[in-house]
C-alpha cells in the first residue's frame, strides 16, 4: 500500500518537474504569433491571450515557478524551524516573546502589500521575490512549528531525555522535530501551493516575473479571460501546478507512513 | 445464596480466535441477577474479551464459536476501564443522559414529558451514587474526575434499564479510599437485583465484592467457585500463586539507618502551580541505602514532591540539598553528576520513551551522556542491565510500541539505573500492572536497595501494600506533609486522622468485609 502510494506520488510529481526543468531544452525559436485564444491549426494546445503557442509557453514556464516556489518554501522553513523549535522548548518566557512577537507584527501586514511595498523600493528579480515570499511565510510557518512542537515538548519523553542529559540538538531535532514531522510536511505541501499563487499574483501586478512571462502561474492568471473560448491555456498550467503540489504531498505521506503493524483494538 | 434464580445470561463453551490464536478458549459463565461474578487474571488473560462477549462484541477479525444466551430483557451495560472514551466530549452530562431518557417518556402527554425525563435522569444519577447529581449535569465529561465519569457511564447503563453491568477494571490506579467507594457503588447496583460482572486484577476488590470468582489464565478458566472457598482453599496452582503474591511483603525494619548523614535533605519546600500552593513540606530527609515511601491520595501533591526532587517542577521555594549542597531547581541547570545522582522513573512508561527508536539505544544513551561511556560499552551495559531486569535482547531491540506496559516499566527502570544514581525516584511505577508483574517489580526494587550500593529509593505510591516495602513512610494529604516515620510505626499506630482513614480503607478491603447487607 505504501509502495503503491509512493510510486503514484512519484509519477504525479515527475510530470511537472520534468517539464519544468527539461522543457526549455526542447523548444525551438518562437513561431509567428496568431490571433488570441485560437484552437487547433498548427498550435497543438491553441494560442494564449497574446497569440503565442500555449505548448511552447508551458515548456518554458515551469522553471521559474518551480524553482522560486521551492526555494521560497525551503527558505521559509529554514528560518521557521529553529525559531519555532527554540520557542517551543525554552522555559525562558522572555526568549519566547522575543522570538515570536516580532513575527506577529509581520503577520498583521497583508503579505501582498508587503511584497508590493518592498518591490517598489528595490525592484527585485526572481531571487529577490523568492526571498520576499519566504519572508512573509516565516510567521505562519514558525507559529505552526511552535504549536506542533509545543505539544510534543510537553510529553514525558522530553523530560526523560532531559533527565538523561541529552543534547539540545538530539531533543529538538531528533525527537521533537521528528514527532512533529507529519504536521509540518502537511503544512509544507499547502504552503507550496500558496507560495506558487503568491508569486503569480505578484507577477500579475508587475512585480518579479514580467506580466506576460512564460510562467505557469502567470498563464493561469492572464488567460482566465479566455477560459470558455480556449480552455487549454488555463487548464494545462493549472493541472501542472496541482500535480506538483499533490505529488509532493503524496510523496511526503508515503515517506512518513509507518510500517503497517498488526494493531488489534483492545476490545 | 439463592440458587433458584435463573441466570440472566449464560456463556457456553466460548472460543474466540484471532489469526488462529485462541484468546478465549472453552469459557463457561452464568450470570445471576443480584450477584457479582468476578473474572480474575493477569492482563491479557482474556477477561475483557469474555466480558465483551456478553454484549455480543468481539475483536475485529475474530472467529467465534460457542453460545452466548441472554434472557429477553437482559440488556447489558458496559463500564470501560477508561470511561472518558465512551462519553461524547462535546456534550454536557445532562444531554448525554436525556438522550436515553427521552424515548422512555414518549408515551406520556407532551406537557409531562420534560419533568418525567428529568426525574428519570436524577434517579439514575442517585442510583449510580452520584450524590451531587444536579450540579454535575451542567458539566462536560472532561470537567469530571475519572471516578465521576465512571459513575456517569454507570448511570447511563442503569437509565437504559440494563439487567447486567460489566465493569472493566473499575479500580485500576485508584487509591484505597476511592476503591472502597467503587466497591460500595457496585454493591449498591447488585443490591437492586442487577447482575454485575467484575473484570479485575485487584484481588482486594474481588474479595470484598464478588460472590462467584472465575480465575482466568491465557484464555482458559483454571478455577471457579464461591469467593470464600477460593480464598480459603484454592485448588489450582495459579490461583495459589495469585493469592500468595497478594499476601507477601512484610514491613521492613528501618532501625540503624537514620543514624547516618542524610543523603538528600528537603528544607521548607513550598511548590506552586500558577498561584495555588500545591505542596508544603517543612522537612524531609533521605538517608543512604534507605527506601522512603511517599503515600497519599491522587491530588495530594506526592508527584509534585517527586518532580521537585528530580528538577522537573521548577516553581518552588525552599532548598533541596544533596550531600549538603543545594541542587539547582531546574534539571537544566544541574551538572551531569547531579543529574546522574538523582534519577526519576515516570509513571507512564510508554509516554516516556521515544516511539521511533528501539528501546536498547534509548536506555544506553544514559551511560553515554551522564557517565561519558562510549557507544559500545554503553550498549553492552544497557543490554546487561535490561537482562538483569528480565528483558531479553530480542525485546530490547524492538520499538517501545511493541513492548507491554510491564516490560516498558522495567526498561524505564534500566534507563535510570544506567546513570548509577544515588537517589532513584519511582513515581507510581506499579499502578496499572497486574499483581504478579507488580510483585516481581517490587521484589526487584527491594533487591536494588539491599544490594549494598547505598542506592536510596523514593517510592511514590497510593498503595499501602507497595509502601510496605519501604523503611520509612511520609504521608501527604492535600499538599501537606501530615506524618512521617518508620514503616512499622505508621502502619501499626498511625497518628494523623488522614493516615488512620487511609489505613482503615485498606484494611477494610483486605479483610474482604461485605458492604452489602446479605439476606
Amino acid at each position: 500500500m505504501t509502495r503503491r502510494r509512493f510510486t503514484l506520488g512519484l509519477a504525479v510529481v515527475a510530470v511537472p518537474l520534468v517539464l519544468a526543468l527539461l522543457g526549455p531544452l526542447f523548444t525551438g525559436a518562437p513561431g509567428p504569433r496568431s490571433g488570441s485564444f485560437t484552437l487547433g491549426g498548427e498550435h497543438w494546445l491553441g494560442t494564449d491571450f497574446v497569440g503565442r503557442d500555449v505548448w511552447r509557453q508551458v515548456l518554458h514556464g515551469g522553471r521559474t515557478v518551480v524553482l522560486t516556489a521551492l526555494a521560497a518554501t525551503a527558505l521559509a522553513y529554514l528560518v521557521a524551524l529553529p525559531v519555532g523549535l527554540v520557542s517551543a522548548l525554552t522555559h525562558v518566557r522572555r526568549l519566547e516573546e522575543l522570538l515570536m512577537r516580532p513575527l506577529d507584527v509581520l503577520l498583521a501586514v497583508p503579505s501582498l502589500l508587503l511584497i508590493l511595498l518592498v518591490a517598489s523600493v528595490f525592484s527585485p528579480g526572481a531571487a529577490g521575490i523568492a526571498l520576499l515570499v519566504a519572508l512573509v511565510n516565516v510567521p505562519d510557518a514558525a507559529r505552526i512549528v511552535r504549536a506542533a512542537a509545543g505539544e510534543v515538548a510537553a510529553r514525558p519523553a522530553v523530560e526523560a531525555l532531559r533527565m538523561q542529559g541529552e543534547t539540545w540538538w538530539r531533543i529538538a531535532v531528533g525527537y521533537v522535530g521528528r514527532s512533529a514531522l507529519r504536521t509540518l510536511a502537511a503544512d509544507a505541501g499547502i504552503r507550496l501551493t500558496g507560495v506558487l499563487y503568491l508569486v503569480s499574483t505578484a507577477a500579475f501586478l508587475g512585480v518579479g516575473v514580467a506580466p506576460d512571462a512564460a510562467d505557469w502561474a502567470v498563464m493561469v492568471d492572464r488567460n482566465r479571460t479566455g477560459l470558455f473560448v480556449q480552455p487549454w491555456a488555463v487548464v494545462v498550467p493549472a493541472l501542472l501546478i496541482v500535480a506538483l503540489t499533490t505529488g509532493t504531498n503524496l510523496l511526503f505521506d508515503a515517506a512518513l507512513e509507518k510500517t503497517p503493524r498488526q494493531k488489534g483494538r483492545r476490545p | 445464596m439463592n440458587h433458584t434464580t435463573g441466570p440472566v445470561a449464560e456463556i457456553r463453551d466460548l472460543r474466540v480466535e484471532i489469526d488462529g490464536r485462541a484468546i478465549v478458549d472453552g469459557v463457561n459463565l452464568r450470570v445471576r441477577p443480584g450477584k457479582v461474578t468476578a473474572l480474575v487474571g493477569a492482563s491479557g488473560s482474556g477477561k475483557t474479551t469474555t466480558g465483551l462477549a456478553l454484549l455480543g462484541e468481539y475483536p475485529p477479525g475474530a472467529r467465534v464459536t460457542g453460545e452466548v444466551h441472554r434472557s429477553a430483557d437482559g440488556l447489558v451495560g458496559y463500564v470501560p476501564q477508561h470511561p472518558a472514551a465512551v462519553l461524547n466530549p462535546a456534550r454536557r452530562v445532562s444531554a448525554l443522559l436525556h438522550d436515553i431518557a427521552r424515548p422512555q417518556v414518549r408515551g406520556l402527554p407532551r406537557a409531562e414529558r420534560r419533568t418525567a425525563a428529568r426525574e428519570l435522569v436524577l434517579r439514575s444519577l442517585s442510583d449510580a451514587q452520584l450524590a451531587d447529581g444536579e450540579a454535575l449535569l451542567r458539566r462536560y465529561p472532561h470537567q469530571l474526575s475519572g471516578g465521576q465519569q465512571q459513575r456517569v457511564v454507570l448511570a447511563q447503563a442503569l437509565l437504559l434499564g440494563a439487567r447486567i453491568v460489566v465493569a472493566d477494571e473499575p479500580t485500576t490506579g485508584q487509591d484505597a479510599l476511592t476503591k472502597s467507594r467503587v466497591v460500595g457503588q457496585l454493591a449498591a447496583v447488585a443490591a437492586r437485583g442487577i447482575a454485575v460482572v467484575l473484570l479485575s486484577h485487584d484481588l482486594d476488590v474481588v474479595r470484598a465484592l464478588a460472590d462467584e470468582v472465575l480465575v482466568m489464565r491465557a484464555g482458559r478458566v483454571v478455577e471457579s467457585g464461591p469467593v470464600e472457598r477460593l480464598w480459603t482453599a484454592p485448588r489450582h496452582e495459579w490461583t495459589r500463586r495469585l493469592l500468595d503474591v497478594q499476601r507477601a511483603a512484610a514491613p521492613r525494619d528501618g532501625t540503624g539507618i537514620e543514624a547516618a548523614q542524610p543523603l538528600l535533605n528537603v528544607l521548607n519546600l513550598t511548590a506552586v502551580h500558577g498561584r495555588t500552593t500545591v505542596l508544603r513540606a517543612p522537612h524531609l530527609a533521605l538517608h543512604p541505602g534507605e527506601c522512603l515511601a511517599v503515600v497519599g491520595r491522587s491530588g495530594s501533591g506526592k508527584t509534585t514532591l517527586a518532580r521537585c526532587l528530580a528538577g522537573l517542577h521548577r516553581d518552588h521555594d525552599g532548598e533541596i540539598l544533596l550531600d549538603g549542597v543545594a541542587l539547582p531547581r531546574s534539571l537544566r541547570h544541574r551538572s551531569r553528576t547531579q543529574l546522574a545522582a538523582v534519577q526519576y522513573v515516570f509513571q507512564d512508561a510508554r509516554a516516556s520513551f521515544d516511539e521511533h527508536r528501539p528501546v536498547l539505544g534509548q536506555v544506553a544513551r544514559t551511560a553515554v551522556r551522564l557517565r561519558g561511556a562510549d557507544d559500545r560499552t554503553a550498549t553492552e551495559e544497557a543490554s546487561a542491565t535490561l537482562g538483569r531486569l528480565g528483558l531479553s535482547d530480542d525485546l530490547a531491540h524492538r520499538l517501545p510500541g511493541e513492548l507491554s506496559g510491564g516490560e516498558l516499566q522495567r526498561a524505564a527502570l534500566a534507563r535510570a539505573l544506567l546513570a548509577r544514581p544515588r537517589v532513584l525516584i519511582c513515581d507510581e511505577i506499579t499502578s496499572g500492572l497486574d499483581t504478579v508483574t507488580r510483585r516481581a517489580l517490587l521484589d526487584l526494587l527491594a533487591g536494588l536497595v539491599g544490594d549494598g550500593d547505598d542506592l536510596s529509593l523514593v517510592l511514590v505510591t497510593h498503595d499501602l501494600d507497595t509502601a510496605r516495602l519501604a523503611h520509612r513512610i511520609a504521608v501527604l494529604d492535600a499538599g501537606e506533609l501530615v506524618e512521617q516515620g518508620p514503616t512499622g510505626r505508621i502502619l501499626a499506630e498511625p497518628q494523623h486522622a488522614f493516615t488512620v482513614s487511609l489505613m482503615n480503607a485498606t484494611a477494610h478491603l483486605e479483610a474482604g468485609s461485605r458492604f452489602r447487607a446479605r439476606t
